[in-house]
């Protein structure tokens, strides 16, 4: 079950003034840098929900993006609805998706509900390479970003843009904590924990996997409506299984279900990937390596292996505080 | 649409032979999963390597030397991740599995890229099987009759092994419940060691005769791994009956589909799969109930 | 208040259930006896919904439930404990029981509020707690208590679900015979209302709670009536000292 403690807080605020700093100091490239990580991370929040708390290793998350990015798109720039109507429909539209998908694999564990994912992912990628209103292999152009002049900001600067995705970020935090503490996040880990007991105190299993499997997946899509308004040009590619693989090795990277992790994963990554893309084209190497390292490791992540540290110098400073006492207690006895 | 019969014969071939080569792929994967409960995505990227070393050491010694050395090659790297890697994932969950095979994906990638370069290599069909052959009133290159032939050879040899051999038996007693095989005095960590080491053979050759149908590219690996994994969950983890029976669906309903629905052809095979865990979330034929 | 008509069930050649039929009034409490695979669990796993009957019918309340899957039997009040616990392991005691009592509530499902902070779901939690002596335990975790009180913790998520029949695996199974007899205590200070079907391995313990005794041998029920007859049946003591014997 979630719980946030002092680490906790303290890497979330470390976090939260970093990017704040960045995106008011940073040239051009370091808010691209800021804004691809942001965005990643409210990706990588929405994986956290269900594969950390739920159990659900998706493998369709990067696919989901991908519907929430193309639904903006053509919703915008084809159908000439609104930005704002536009994105909310998008997430609707991923959210549906999410529901639907988590409804179908709900019977499906370990490396089937993957596999099962992975298909639906691979669905939606092969029918948007192929549908010709997608614009195919080519990809679609010409996207929008949202304008909120109204409120006197220029989304089209990239340290404006850099800053509305931060909020959106923070706000996608927020509500991943409601969701977790709420009678169904509940329920999730109840389901995570022990399935068959939960369906034997009579939780419809099956519903609370899809509802939340959609509340992901409306975040994800999310995500992708924020991706495709910042390069404003999506392509297949982004439906991809390895940008879903990528997704899930950000929240091991970072820290299986534990929220603050995942978004330790995202800076982490894309800042490594754009450092050693600099000096090397064999980045995936180093990655991989990285990857292999850390689960072997059998540690919890970055965030996770400092917090299991930090918990045990809690531990043992309680320990130690209760050992102090104990004489004291035995003499008043005596 | 009006097709002549000689139309649909050549596309059950074309049918027949992607299954063959997934077939190759599929088994190793399938008995690998269902004797050690190992997740084993890297062995797309072993498929690859397979068809660069084939594709080395047909440049120095011509394409028999590849097609048998290749599946040599390929199982010594086999042996090199099992005792590195693998041995100690063992006991980890399917996820922990998945994730250092993706991190190995990542790392075999580079490293092809680092050894062979990033352009394409191209193998020269031998000349004993060169050329077109009348079969069944078409004409069908040799080449692919020959993938046909060597995957059906392979199954039996298989179906040979696991069904009427003492090894085959220890096989199936380790995929029905190991830890008895174990207590029967069946030396269970050796048998791992073989089946993989094969498992990774047949990807190697899977890679080997691939190679001269396409061109070996560093992707070739990743791009299989998808077909591959569709198979064996549509067969069900674990047994040969599933491995051939999701080659074959696959095979078939990607050549038709192409034929009869292009606009849906590779929308199908998801949707088939995502029908199959539906209906079935353990496969068509899984090794156990 | 639960019925079973003609339940009966085979595995291949092996038949686990035959033709039993079971009636229990409101408020009985009624133990069923019999030896290692008679079919007992299996009869609970039929009554519950994880396995289908091939034939007979099963009814709650007066209702035909036999169609009815798992949770929604238990959401009309039939919940169960098992044999071999079944917790929330990675969470403390208080949070399995509101688990439980949140489904009960109404509260498992809501998105807008915390079920485990919601009123009724904590007066639930304490109750239960009290009934089952959790109340010094509610905030450890399930790996930080003992094996006997992880037994009550099992009993108390079942009954965190507030049912009119409570189905109880063996719940003293594991556990030495002093704490059995302060488990049956326990069991008997738990509202009068409240129908109980319970397995239980040892045949002294049983008399403990039992209003009514049913003995299952080779899934058919060979006895079936007050405590009384079932300690001067002859029947009785060949199965159980035969079963005994034998093992």
């Amino acid at each position: 079950m979630f719980r946030h403690n002092t680490l906790r807080y303290a890497v979330l605020i470390f976090l939260a003034g970093a990017a704040l700093f960045q995106a008011l100091t940073a040239g051009y490239f370091g808010l691209e840098i800021l804004t691809e990580i942001l965005v990643l991370a409210i990706l990588v929040l929405a994986l956290d929900i269900v594969a950390g708390f739920g159990g659900m290793v998706s493998l369709c998350h990067g696919a989901l993006a991908g519907v929430g990015a193309y639904a903006y798109a053509l919703l915008s720039a084809k159908a000439g609805i609104a930005p704002p109507v536009a994105m909310a429909g998008a997430v609707a539209v991923t959210g549906a998706a999410g529901w639907i998908i988590g409804a179908v694999c709900s019977r499906s564990h370990g490396i089937y509900f993957i596999m099962a994912t992975l298909a639906f992912g691979q669905m939606a990628y092969s029918y948007v390479f192929e549908a010709p209103v997608f614009g195919g292999d080519d990809g679609l152009g010409g996207i929008e970003r949202l304008d909120l002049s109204l409120i006197g900001l220029d989304l089209n600067d990239s340290r404006t843009f850099a800053l509305f995705c931060l909020a959106l970020l923070g706000a996608v935090y927020g509500a991943a904590v409601l969701i977790l503490r709420s009678g169904l996040g509940r329920s999730l880990s109840g389901v995570m924990h022990n399935e068959q007991r939960m369906r034997a105190l009579g939780l419809t299993v099956w519903r609370v996997k899809a509802d939340v499997f959609g509340l992901s997946g409306m975040i994800a899509g999310l995500a992708g409506v924020l991706a495709a308004q910042h390069v404003m040009f999506i392509s297949p590619g982004l439906l991809g299984w390895t940008v879903s693989g990528e997704a899930l090795v950000v929240v091991i990277l970072g820290g299986l279900g534990t929220l603050v992790g995942p978004l330790v994963g995202a800076a982490a990554f894309v800042v490594l990937k754009h450092e050693l893309s600099a000096v090397t084209t064999y980045w995936h190497l180093v990655v991989g390596v990285i990857l292999i390292a850390v689960v072997i490791s059998r540690a919890n992540g970055i965030f996770g292996w400092v917090e299991a540290r930090w918990g045990a110098r809690i531990e043992r400073r309680v320990a130690d505080a209760t050992r102090k006492q104990q004489p004291g207690e035995v003499a008043r006895d005596a | 649409m009006a097709h002549d019969l000689g139309f649909w014969t050549l596309q059950a071939l074309n049918a027949l032979q992607l299954s063959m080569l997934l077939f190759l792929l599929s088994i190793g994967l399938t008995v690998i999963f269902g004797l050690m409960h190992f997740v084993n995505l890297a062995h797309g990227s072993l498929y690859a390597l397979g068809a660069y070393f084939a594709a080395s050491l047909a440049a120095v010694g011509g394409y028999w030397t590849g097609f048998f050395l290749a599946p040599v090659a390929v199982a010594g790297v086999g042996i090199l991740l099992y005792s590195g890697l693998i041995k100690r994932m063992r006991k980890s969950g399917s996820m922990a599995q998945v994730l250092v095979t993706f991190g190995l994906i990542f790392a075999l990638l580079d490293l092809t890229r680092i050894f062979w370069g990033d352009l394409a290599l191209a193998i020269e069909v031998p000349a004993l099987l060169d050329g077109r052959l009348g079969f069944l009133g078409v004409e069908y290159p040799t080449y692919r009759l020959f993938i046909i032939a060597l995957g059906l050879a392979i199954f039996g040899a298989l179906a040979f092994v696991l069904g009427r051999t003492q090894i085959g038996a220890m096989i199936r007693a380790g995929v029905d419940n190991d830890a008895m095989a174990a207590c029967l005095g069946i030396n269970v960590e050796r048998l791992f060691f073989i089946v993989f080491c094969v498992g990774c053979a047949l990807a190697g050759l899977a890679g080997a005769v691939a190679a001269p149908l396409l061109s070996v590219t560093p992707d070739m690996g990743l791009q299989i791994l998808i077909p591959t994994l569709i198979v064996i969950v549509i067969g069900g983890l674990g047994s040969l009956k599933g491995a051939i029976a999701g080659s074959l669906i696959y095979g078939f309903v990607q050549t038709f589909g192409a034929v009869l629905a292009p606009q849906l052809a590779s929308v199908l095979i998801y949707a088939l799969l995502a029908a199959v865990l539906v209906i079935k979330p353990v496969g068509l034929f899984p090794a156990k109930g | 208040m639960l019925e079973t008509r003609n339940l009966d069930k085979s595995f291949g050649a092996v038949h686990v259930t035959r033709n039993v039929s079971l009636k229990l009034e409101r408020g009985e409490r009624r133990v069923i006896l019999g030896p290692n695979g008679a079919g007992k669990t299996t009869l609970f796993n039929q009554l519950v919904g994880e396995l289908t009957p091939d034939s007979g019918s099963v009814h709650l309340a007066g209702e035909d439930v036999t169609a009815l899957p798992v949770a929604k039997r238990a959401r009309r009040g039939l919940s169960r404990s098992y044999q071999k616990n079944t917790l929330f392991d990675g969470l403390t005691v208080e949070e399995n029981l509101g688990l439980a009592a949140a489904v009960h509530t109404g509260h498992a499902t809501q998105l807008w509020s915390d079920s485990l902070a919601k009123s009724e779901v904590r007066e639930i939690v304490a109750e239960v707690a009290e009934q089952v002596n959790l109340m010094p335990f509610l905030h450890a975790k399930v790996s930080e208590i003992s094996y006997g009180v992880r037994r009550q913790l099992e009993v108390g998520v079942a009954l965190a679900t507030r049912p009119l029949v409570l189905l109880m695996d063996e719940p003293t199974s594991g556990v030495g015979p002093e704490m059995s007899k302060g488990f049956h205590d326990l069991l008997n200070n738990l509202p009068r209302d409240l129908t109980m079907l319970i397995i239980e391995h040892d045949m002294d313990l049983a008399f403990d709670v039992a209003d009514t005794i049913t003995v299952l041998n080779y899934g058919e029920v060979v006895f079936d009536g007050l405590p009384e007859e079932a300690r001067g049946s002859t029947l009785l003591k060949e199965i159980y000292l035969g079963s005994w014997e034998n093992a």
